[in-house]
């Protein structure tokens, strides 16, 4: 019972776990831009994002290794570093825009300007990192999170015609003012978003921490396999939302608070408290994700004692790192950038940053030295090898498209 | 998961090189910045992990290694020995897997290497040696040495040293794992990879084989036998 009870839990965490300001604002954004017509996109994404963490995941519970430890031993530390840099600082631009989206989501509450509240928002998550356990940290935030399944009750209390948003899935139904330029500029940044390389930093480093074994890859895979793809059903609920509220009238989206409009046109404002606390659950969750993830990055690197299980004397580098990390993202959030704007590049940036870690992962999935008989069998690595292309694609076409489209402006 | 003592001999850049280090109370140590060896009547002999950066930002090369290593001595500058790395000797080895296993706790571990033992010419480090350009009629000129194949394992009983060499054009470590003799997948992977590295090849130490450490570079001369890497 109770082991069915723990593959519940982590479940239902990773539902509420999988959305995060990335794929609240850019979905809401697709969805009042391009209909259902990108919903494709957030398929493959999370298709992909299963493959990635189920890899890792394997390997961080046979082999207790997480993902920089792989990446330096595999690269080296030349090629090593460079990486860690790369994806240090698109998870550096991740975790500012989350704590931003905390902030956001309070000011949605409190009518206070998000500025003010962006130092406490930033002390508080400082304090859950050095304090909290990690089991409290993943389980509340994550459940927490399922608040954001009013999106989907609100998409059935809106009453769209189904067939309208069925007809629009396909990427023919793009709607006509928008160039494909455009579209394509939307589909990696979607992509960018279901599968930002810090959920897999820190699924595999919280295996490791964890102590998973072999014998837990089951349950690993039901969370990764079952949590994720629900997790992209929410994700399509915002952009279903959004296409049925704000597309009729051609209103773009540029706040959090439209991101939640369509919740409190149709639940009212009991809806609309449900799903602020759903934003404040799921930003805050990410946040901790992000922040955990810039020390576990460097940790791994430098091989120093990292993680929420050792105590913070033993591990002060890697609580040294999380307490600058998270001074850096308050410092930049009161400059004044917006966290929407830092959302929507740093989506960007996560499709850039993804094959450096996808590779080295793909690579040490098929090492009998790390997995024994756990390697991958045929049908993982002939995924596996899609969506290298894929991503490698993905990452190559984000900065011309970026420049052509001037971020998706037109 | 397979480890050297298996299979009684590994490539010391692919399965020892950056792993991480753990102490007998499981506490994390560091990672594998470099491997010492010495030279013993012409056989290179592995003796000690070594720890810490002054081990490893000499791996980032003659450029950009040597100028982290001025940075790292400029921030350390009251410390006498900022230029040594930490030495973890090779009987603390207990396994060897994805990660290297010591017999003593992690507190006290390490200890800072004398300047006499770093200063004496029969001892070198692989790091710097990976990467040294190689001489021969048979290899494109670019070749450089790739990794150090050994005999034995840490803390094993029985033969430990360097007996063949790895080379080809290409940089250490670009082969990802894919030269071994097992067919790790995915095959398109393992293809690209084989095809890059078409030209390397594993070299004996032996006659015609000579690492010079002084002019840093390795000659191989025609009575050298040079192998494919997998076969």
């Amino acid at each position: 019972m109770k082991r069915y009870f723990a593959v519940l839990l982590g479940i239902l965490t990773a539902i509420g776990g999988f959305v995060d300001i990335g794929d609240l604002v850019t979905n809401a954004q697709v969805g009042a831009r391009f209909g259902t017509s990108l919903v494709w996109v957030v398929l493959v994404g999370v298709v992909g994002i299963c493959v990635f963490a189920e890899m890792s995941g394997r390997i961080a519970a046979v082999s207790h290794r997480a993902t920089f430890d792989l990446v330096r031993e595999r690269l080296g530390p030349r090629m090593g570093l460079l990486n860690l840099v790369g994806s240090m600082l698109v998870t550096l631009l991740t975790f500012i825009a989350e704590i931003g989206g905390v902030a956001l989501a309070l000011q949605l509450v409190g009518s206070v300007h998000h500025l003010l509240v962006v130092p406490f928002v930033a002390a508080a998550v400082w304090i859950v990192l050095w304090r909290a356990k990690f089991s409290a940290i993943e389980n509340v935030l994550g459940l927490l999170g399922l608040a954001l399944i009013a999106f989907a009750v609100a998409l059935w209390q809106l009453g769209p015609d189904w067939g309208e948003l069925a007809a629009g899935l396909s990427p023919a139904e793009k709607p006509a003012a928008e160039g494909w330029a455009t579209y394509a500029f939307f589909a990696v940044a979607l992509f960018g978003a279901a599968m930002t390389p810090y959920e897999v930093f820190f699924f595999s480093s919280g295996g490791v921490e964890e102590r998973w074994t072999s014998k837990d890859i089951g349950v690993m895979r039901a969370n990764v396999f079952i949590g994720f793809p629900l997790g992209g059903l929410l994700s399509v609920a915002i952009a279903a939302c959004a296409a049925t509220v704000f597309l009729p009238e051609g209103i773009a989206v540029e706040t959090l608070g439209q991101v939640g409009l369509p919740v409190a046109v149709g639940l009212g404002k009991i809806g609309l408290a449900v799903v602020v606390l759903g934003f404040f659950a799921a930003t805050f969750g990410a946040a901790c994700e992000t922040g955990l993830s810039t020390g576990y990055s460097l940790a791994q690197y430098f091989g120093f004692p990292w993680g929420k299980y050792v105590r913070p004397r033993e591990a002060a580098g890697f609580h040294l790192i999380l307490l600058i990390a998270t001074v850096i993202a308050a410092g930049v959030l009161l400059t004044g950038v917006d966290p929407i704007m830092v959302t929507e590049v740093s989506v960007v940036f996560s499709a850039i940053a993804l094959p450096l870690t996808y590779f080295p992962i793909l690579v040490v999935a098929n090492d009998p030295d790390y997995l024994g008989e756990h390697v991958n069998g045929p049908v993982a690595n002939a995924i596996g090898v899609v969506y290298l292309v894929v991503i490698t694609v993905a990452a190559l076409a984000a900065i011309p498209l970026m420049v052509v489209t001037s971020m998706g402006q037109g | 998961m397979v480890s050297p003592a298996d299979r009684n001999g590994y490539d010391v850049g692919l399965h020892l090189l950056d792993r991480q280090v753990i102490g007998a109370d499981d506490r994390l140590v560091g990672k594998v910045d470099d491997v010492e060896l010495v030279d013993q009547d012409g056989a290179l002999v592995p003796t000690a992990l070594l720890v810490g950066l002054p081990a490893l930002l000499p791996r980032f090369g003659r450029r950009v290694g040597g100028g982290l290593a001025r940075a790292h001595r400029l921030i350390r500058e009251a410390a006498a020995d900022q230029e040594l790395p930490l030495v973890a000797d090779f009987d603390l080895i207990e396994s060897v897997g994805s990660d290297v296993r010591l017999s003593q706790p992690a507190p006290g571990l390490l200890h800072r290497m004398a300047h006499e033992r770093a200063a004496d010419p029969q001892r070198c480090r692989v790091g710097p040696l990976l990467g040294m350009p190689v001489r021969c009629a048979e290899l494109p000129r670019r070749s450089k040495l790739l990794d150090l194949r050994m005999v034995g394992w840490p803390g094993g009983p029985g033969e430990h040293r360097v007996t063949a060499l790895l080379v080809g054009p290409g940089r250490p470590g670009a082969l990802f794992g894919y030269d071994r003799s097992s067919e790790p997948g995915p095959a398109v992977v393992a293809a690209v990879v084989a095809w890059l590295h078409r030209h390397a090849r594993v070299v004996d130490l032996g006659p015609g084989v000579e690492l010079d450490r002084d002019a840093g570079e390795v000659r191989i001369g025609p009575e050298a036998s040079l192998a494919p890497l997998r076969g």
